[in-house]
């Protein structure tokens, strides 16, 4: 191979380490794998996913942890999520900072017989009703720094001297209540309320740390707390953190593909309406898969589907996610320019 | 006495004389089996000659340290530039030209194939050392690189070892995977006593399996009290640089600071060890090679991580040794075992792989891509990589000599030489005074064994070996075994050299020679950085004249091609820059760590 294009495709390498770093956990989909694999400080990262989520709750449960949607109801939700994130270096520890912008729509069909006091207007008790919304969500921004396993990748040296085994990550989300609301509606993008997510994704990696022959073992446990939402149906709804734990099996295939299994279990989100409990909490366990493919030195490709298998058997819900990543590196983009000199 | 008290007579005496006769024969039998000392002759593959601890290296050797503590060490031993072409020597005790490698057989020119001396093989010219050894009652193992012969009747159990576990080629990966650099042998072929080994076991690491099997072949041929002469023939270090995964960083960063650094604290560490003299001509950084110091720091990490695998693989041979060792200590042999420490040619600075299977559209570029393709910095090391640590580590390992396995300036047939064991006078020595040659050490085994070099061996003459016992030298009776008057030569791929005392004239393809004859002192100028051919031209001709001697008596003949004929094309260019030039003005103004900072940016 000519010696310039293996320079570049090294540096390009080295400089995307991280292939994503945001995902759209708020509706019911994990941060994927290889969320929090590091990229070199100065490395920009624009991701767009897609996200077709299906749920039905046949029972009193309810899903969607963040939304709160009636038990015993159906719902789609075609969902947009544009993420920019900024690698960096904080307490001399390799970082990341991420915004995310959710948009899309939902539309759910709702079966429940519920008091009154429950239903939005319009609704007639005990027989099915639909609702949608459509817009933005909620922004979400993320904080994530290493605690162990990954100094500062501040330069190239530090890649080429950067072979991980064991890491751990803090990583804190904020959610902030700028999306859509309608407090005379059930079904709405925006929660009308903060949020938050603290995480700490604890990662393993196995095989040589070259493209072509990494794999890691990746689990996130974290927890979701949420601010009551005041203007509920003109009550305040309540509801109990959601403790989460994600995990993924992830291996290369190729030195441009790999792929992951992937698990998410979420308990809790009890939720409290003026006072009054509503619903069961959340038992979902989903189990996916997701394939991953790096199309040029600066685009990823990934698709996943996940379905959930374990859990509360009065739930199901399918998600489909396919997303686009686009990084660089100035030092990376600069070198090409001099290569095509 | 009747006839049947005479016959129970008889039949005591006989009895008695028998006895008699068993215990006087068996005492002579022991007696000879403890007057001869086991021989342990232990080859490092493209090991250079500054790498060990006491050789002035920093690499961490501290088994053949230690030998070399017990033992001595001797600065002016040379093999040849290549690996069969030595161990031809080797095994033979006589010049490559006459034990059929006169050329390495992969690279054989047209006007050569076929001709006696040439055959890429060691010959039925010459008997090995192990076949005399096996005759006159040695045990004889080898565990390792053979590469003087592939056919039946060429391989080692027929040259005389009665246990081999042996690759027969070289270049190949040290791992189970097993694959060959050469496509025409795309595999590994390896022996086991004489018989083809089919796989390898999964966890096979070629320098622990070679150990491992030395140690098995000692313990089980050592019921019968014969001594052995065991063969050990790493295939470390010579590319692909391969380690066990455990073994793969414990060099980390240890050679970011670039080949220069390196290199000069090695000069000074054999300045202290009095291995070179201070005020002796040590050879430039080759031409084409960039100062490490004008090498951006991400520039020398990637470098560096080659030459940390490298020193991996030496320092692991050296823990291999330390078991051979142990071993031998804990079944009392130690102290009866002669143990001769080389390195079969200079450190690899060549190409390897891209000689091999560099260009696309050839059956080697194909046999590169299906088994060692990947060369990720991280993923070096490691099966299916083939990393070499290139010419300018290869001129580190060679400290202070001049270029690299190959040719035959210094730095391609310089080697380090360890003797310890009994018999060895002078301990922790080192001896600068004697000029030895690869050719002498099958003689010094036969004569540590008690045995002559016949002139027929299995019924058909074999050619006189010309290389010098070193008996009477270790043993503390002469400082040499040479006089002023003896001459060492060499060839290979049409480069040439002949050496008498301090004088050496080489004749080596461009770039790094002029294709003529250049007479260098060794005495001052070790680096062979001042041709004195214009100055001395009588002393130069005087060396010719051997040259033509030993073209003569060798029947050496000059290849019609050379894979080095274009070396002066294929080599990089000159770098303009260079440690005095362009002289630059205030840069020392601007702190280092500055300098690291403005570098980290890239």
């Amino acid at each position: 191979m000519n010696s310039k294009i293996r320079h570049i495709r090294l540096l390009a390498f080295v400089t995307n380490l991280a292939i994503l770093s945001f995902s759209a956990p708020v509706f019911a989909v994990d941060d994927g794998a290889r969320a929090f694999w590091k990229a070199r400080e100065g490395s920009t990262v624009l991701s767009f996913q897609f996200l077709n989520l299906n749920m039905q709750a046949s029972g009193a449960e309810q899903f969607a942890p963040g939304l709160y949607i009636y038990p015993n109801s159906d719902a789609e939700a075609n969902i947009v999520v544009a993420s920019w994130v900024r690698h960096i270096t904080l307490f001399d520890r390799a970082s990341s900072f991420a915004v995310n912008l959710t948009g899309g729509s939902v539309q759910a069909d709702i079966g429940a017989s519920r008091p009154s006091d429950f239903l939005p207007p319009g609704a007639t008790p005990n027989s099915e009703f639909s609702q949608s919304s459509s817009g933005y969500a909620d922004p979400t921004v993320q904080l994530d720094i290493n605690l162990f396993g990954t100094p500062r990748l501040k330069s190239n040296v530090d890649l080429f001297n950067y072979e991980p085994t064991w890491t751990v990550d803090a990583a804190v989300m904020l959610g902030v209540p700028m999306g859509e609301y309608d407090d005379d509606k059930l079904v709405n993008l925006g929660l009308n309320r903060w949020f938050t997510r603290i995480a700490l994704p604890v990662k393993y990696h196995f095989g040589a740390f070259s493209p072509g022959y990494m794999g890691s073992f990746e689990i996130t446990p974290s927890v979701w707390m949420f601010e009551d939402n005041d203007d509920f149906l003109g009550q305040t709804l309540e509801n109990d953190p959601i403790l989460q734990l994600e995990a993924h099996l992830t291996q290369d295939f190729t030195p441009t593909v790999f792929g992951s299994i992937d698990l998410l279990y979420r308990k809790g989100f009890e939720s409290t309406i003026g006072g009054v409990e509503a619903g069961e909490e959340l038992d979902i366990g989903d189990l996916g898969y997701t394939l991953n493919v790096t199309t040029t030195d600066n685009l990823t490709i990934r698709a996943s589907f996940s379905s959930n298998v374990f859990g509360d058997n009065d739930v199901e819900n399918s998600v489909i996610r396919m997303q686009f990543v686009y990084r660089w590196h100035e030092a990376t983009e600069n070198n090409k320019k001099l290569q095509h000199h | 006495m009747n006839i049947k008290g005479k016959n129970l007579f008889f039949k005591l005496a006989l009895a008695t004389m028998l006895t008699l006769t068993l215990t006087i024969s068996t005492t002579q039998v022991n007696a000879q089996t403890q007057s001869r000392p086991n021989i342990l002759l232990i080859v490092a593959d493209d090991l250079g000659y500054s790498d060990l601890g006491s050789y002035g290296g920093e690499i961490n050797t501290p088994v053949l340290d230690q030998l070399a503590q017990q033992g001595m060490r001797y600065t002016d031993f040379y093999v040849a530039a290549t690996c069969s072409i030595t161990r031809s020597m080797l095994m033979s005790g006589t010049d490559n030209h006459i034990a059929g490698l006169g050329n390495m057989s992969e690279l054989n020119a047209p006007n050569q194939v076929g001709k006696p001396g040439y055959e890429g093989v060691l010959n039925k010219r010459v008997a090995s050392v192990a076949e005399l050894l096996q005759e006159n009652g040695y045990h004889t193992y080898m565990a390792g690189k053979w590469h003087i012969g592939l056919k039946p009747d060429q391989i080692p159990h027929a040259r005389g070892f009665e246990r081999d576990f042996s690759a027969l080629v070289g270049g190949g990966s040290h791992f189970d995977d097993g694959w060959n650099i050469n496509w025409q042998i795309p595999m590994m072929p390896y022996t086991e006593d004489g018989r083809p080994v089919k796989k390898l076991p999964k966890d096979f690491y070629s320098t622990r399996a070679y150990t491992d099997k030395t140690i098995q072949f000692i313990e089980e041929g050592r019921k019968d009290n014969k001594p052995f002469f065991s063969y050990l023939a790493f295939t470390a270090p010579h590319g692909p640089l391969h380690l066990p995964d455990d073994w793969l960083r414990l060099y980390k960063n240890r050679y970011d600071e670039g080949w220069d650094g390196i290199r000069q604290k090695r000069l000074t560490r054999m300045q202290e060890l009095d291995i070179i003299d201070k005020n002796a001509n040590f050879a430039d950084r080759l031409a084409f090679l960039p100062r490490s110091s004008g090498m951006v720091p991400a520039a020398r990490v990637l470098q560096g991580r080659k030459m940390e695998l490298y020193a991996g693989m030496v320092e692991y041979m050296d823990d291999q040794i330390g078991r051979v060792f142990d071993y031998l200590k804990e079944i009392g042999e130690y102290d009866n075992t002669v143990v001769i420490f080389i390195s079969d040619n200079g450190a690899e600075g060549n190409d390897l792989r891209s000689m091999m299977a560099g260009q696309p559209g050839t059956m080697g570029y194909l046999h590169g891509m299906n088994n060692f393709a990947e060369n990720n910095h991280n993923s070096i090391g490691r099966k299916g990589t083939y990393a070499e640590y290139g010419p300018a580590w290869a001129q580190v390992s060679m400290t202070p000599f001049r270029i690299y396995k190959g040719w035959v300036a210094e730095g391609g047939i310089r080697s380090p030489l360890i003797i310890s064991g009994p018999g060895v006078k002078g301990a922790g020595g080192l001896n600068k005074k004697a000029v030895l040659h690869v050719t002498d050490i099958a003689p010094t085994v036969l004569e540590l064994a008690g045995i002559e070099h016949p002139a027929t061996y299995k019924g058909r003459d074999i050619e006189p070996m010309q290389g010098k016992s070193w008996v009477g030298m270790i043993e503390g009776d002469t400082e040499s075994p040479r006089t002023a008057d003896d001459w060492l030569g060499w060839e290979l791929f049409g480069n040439r050299a002949i050496r008498q005392g301090d004088w050496k004239i080489t004749w080596l393809y461009e770039p790094f020679g002029s294709e003529d004859w250049q007479l260098f002192n060794l005495a001052t100028d070790p680096g062979e950085q001042q041709d004195l051919s214009n100055e001395l031209p009588e002393k130069r001709q005087e060396l010719i004249a051997l040259w033509d001697e030993y073209v003569e008596t060798n029947g050496v003949i000059i290849g019609d091609r050379s894979p080095f004929e274009q070396a002066g094309k294929q080599l990089p260019t000159r770098v303009l820059e260079s440690d005095n030039y362009p002289p630059v003005r205030g840069l020392e103004a601007v702190p280092y760590e500055k300098l690291l900072e403005l570098m980290n940016r890239q």
